[in-house]
């Protein structure tokens, strides 16, 4: 079976005062059917005008880009597609049920069952008549998952469908998409919630500057382990020796957290702290996240490229982390 | 086609709600009805007064509204992202396109049909008609004036492929004030005696320029002594030459659409 999506050498560029900026760089994504796919990147990194030359709404400079098969944009694969777009913004004089039949008829869809059966299924079955405008952002963020399964794609790009939702609305949606999946579905989701993405998503592509900078299986990009060293009264100058390219740092008062792939021994770095005067906390060994892989991916191109940005050390462990830099 | 329609539904649906419109024709329809109390404070105490005033507000309003209404069309679609959603869908451009043109074409006819039947209501009320013919003749006016802003609208949508709704406003509105003052503005830019570097340009804007003036037929009911002499033959030519100048620009809207990012 072809691919579901495939883009070989696909580059958009943009003219700016500084000149012309590649905001997609020779970008190369195959993306299987029936898998769910995470597309992920720093902000500015590129996804969401991939999408959009993808769904054709603005076109590439050079390169190709097919979806399902065919070149993107053709009218005919949009039958077969979905897009919800990120902060999707809806006709507000219309009710949920009325901007789903207008969506409906584009498809030449004039059952208004299944208008109400979808919206049943993301919970607005109750709401849906009342007028958009009155909807929470979560509520619309719903409507946009139901017109996206109007056509019953078999292709589904989500622009970060868990934008702005509480968590109780994440897990309903992730539950969601974990159905596409199930039905058969290709599920392509461009999302910055990582242990999300982690827990549905069959591979992903890392994107930095609009490059690909990892791309694969998730069990096999996760391989290996990392070591977690945790030490009070250390120096800033201490912190920023132990900074490597797969070495995230963070500070915060003194107290200084060192995440090391588990290939590494943690010795040396204990002694390095011990050497200045720290006072080692706890040596943890975890399994390896895709946060890690995110953090490892784009700070290792930025340096590759020798760019500064972007390469804060933050941890979601709850400190926060002073940013160090190398 | 049902695309289209479905399109050209919503829009209307939204522009009959947009306050600024609401505004601009509750603005119209008062001044159509206080028009025969500004009637008597003018010293010619004539029929014709009225009618020309009425009929003027009526087609001031409406060009108003239709260049307002035009010119934030399509870029509203973009700034808010609907438009992303709705291409995503089997939609073509020129579907997208023709459906709003069609759905603002509508929502303009709405309005204006609401200031006619206004005129009419405050004319019978007030005594200001002879009969049912002349209400009649009276009612026929609008429907040239909204042949005229159906053209106007087309117009503005065309220029919205490229330009920003500020800019198109002046360009449409100056294209609709050129096009009003046609035959006088022409005849003296392209008299015989004006110097080759004038005459030119003037020719051929005169040429692309949609003669908004044709559509002024109010005159005829203003003044009784202009009879128009076949007056169905008149509104199909009307609705012809409109017809073809729509089409024209909506063909070169859509094809700068076709290519442009949105
Ligand atoms: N029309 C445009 N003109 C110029 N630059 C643009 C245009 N559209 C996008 N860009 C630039 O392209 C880059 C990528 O934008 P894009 O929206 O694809 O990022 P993203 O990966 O979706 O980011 P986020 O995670 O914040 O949504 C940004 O630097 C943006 O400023
Ligand atoms: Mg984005």
């Amino acid at each position: 079976m072809s691919l579901a999506i495939e883009t070989k050498d696909l580059v958009k560029s943009y003219k700016s005062k500084s000149g012309t900026i590649n905001v997609v760089d020779k970008l190369n994504l195959q993306v299987e059917p029936g898998e769910i796919f995470g597309f992920l990147g720093p902000n500015g990194a590129g996804k969401t005008t991939t999408i959009k030359i993808l769904l054709g709404v603005i076109y590439q400079t050079s390169g190709d880009a097919y979806v399902l098969g065919k070149e993107a944009g053709d009218i005919e694969i949009h039958k077969q597609i979905s897009y919800l777009p990120e902060k999707p913004y809806y006709y507000e004089h219309m009710t949920g049920f009325e901007i789903m039949q207008f969506y409906a008829s584009l498809f030449g869809i004039h059952d208004k069952d299944k208008c109400k059966s979808l919206l049943d299924r993301v919970n607005l079955g109750n709401d849906m008549n009342r007028p958009i405008s009155q909807y929470s952002k979560g509520m619309q963020q719903r409507v946009g998952l139901a017109q996206s399964l109007l056509n019953d794609p078999q292709l589904l790009f989500l622009d970060e469908p868990t934008g702005g939702l509480d968590p109780i609305a994440h897990i309903e949606i992730r539950d969601l998409i974990l159905q596409f999946r199930d039905e058969g579905k290709t599920v392509f989701i461009s999302s910055h919630e990582l242990s999300d993405v982690e827990r549905i998503c069959d591979r992903v592509a890392i994107i930095n500057k609009g490059e690909v900078v990892a791309q694969g299986r998730l069990e096999e990009l996760l391989v290996g382990g990392r070591i977690e060293i945790t030490a009070n009264n250390c120096t800033d100058a201490t912190a920023s020796s132990l900074r490597d390219d797969d070495t995230l740092v963070s500070m915060n008062h003194g107290r200084v957290i060192v995440d090391i792939p588990d290939s590494h021994s943690p010795n040396e770095v204990v002694k390095t702290i011990q050497g200045a005067g720290g006072e080692i906390v706890s040596v943890i060994p975890r399994r390896k996240r895709l946060e890690d892989l995110f953090l490892e991916a784009v700070t290792v191109d930025n340096r590759a490229k020798g760019r500064t940005i972007g390469t804060m050390t933050g941890k979601d462990d709850g400190t926060e982390a002073d940013e160090v830099t190398a | 086609m049902n695309v289209i329609l479905a399109i050209a539904k919503t829009t209307l649906g939204e522009a009959i709600r947009r306050r600024v419109l609401l505004v601009i024709l509750l603005v119209g329809v008062l001044f159509v009805a206080i028009a025969p109390a500004l009637e008597a404070l003018s010293p010619r105490q004539e029929l014709t007064v009225l009618r020309s005033l009425t009929l003027g507000v009526i087609q001031l309003t409406s060009a108003v509204i239709a260049v307002v209404l035009t010119v934030y069309l399509i870029p509203n679609e973009i700034e808010r992202r609907t438009i992303y959603t709705i291409l995503s869908k089997p939609v073509r451009r020129w579907q997208f396109m023709i459906g709003k043109y069609l759905g603002a074409v509508g929502a303009l006819g709405l309005m204006m049909a609401l200031m006619t039947g206004i005129m009419l209501l405050v004319f019978v009320v007030m005594g200001k008609s002879k009969d049912v013919s002349d209400l009649a003749m009276l009612a026929k006016v609008p429907i040239a004036f909204f042949i005229q802003m159906s053209l106007l609208a087309a117009v503005s949508v065309f220029f919205s492929t490229f330009a920003s709704p500020i800019v198109n406003f002046f360009l449409s509105g100056g294209v609709y004030l050129v096009g009003t003052m046609f035959d006088s503005f022409f005849n003296v830019l392209t008299k015989e005696t004006q110097p080759l570097i004038v005459k030119i340009p003037a020719t051929i804007v005169h040429v692309i320029i949609p003669n908004f003036q044709s559509f002024n037929v109010q005159n005829s009911v203003i003044n009784p002594t202009q009879v128009i002499q076949n007056e169905t033959m008149l509104y199909v030519g009307l609705s012809v030459y409109a017809v073809t100048y729509i089409s024209i620009l909506m063909i070169l809207g859509i094809i700068v659409f076709e290519y442009r990012e949105v």
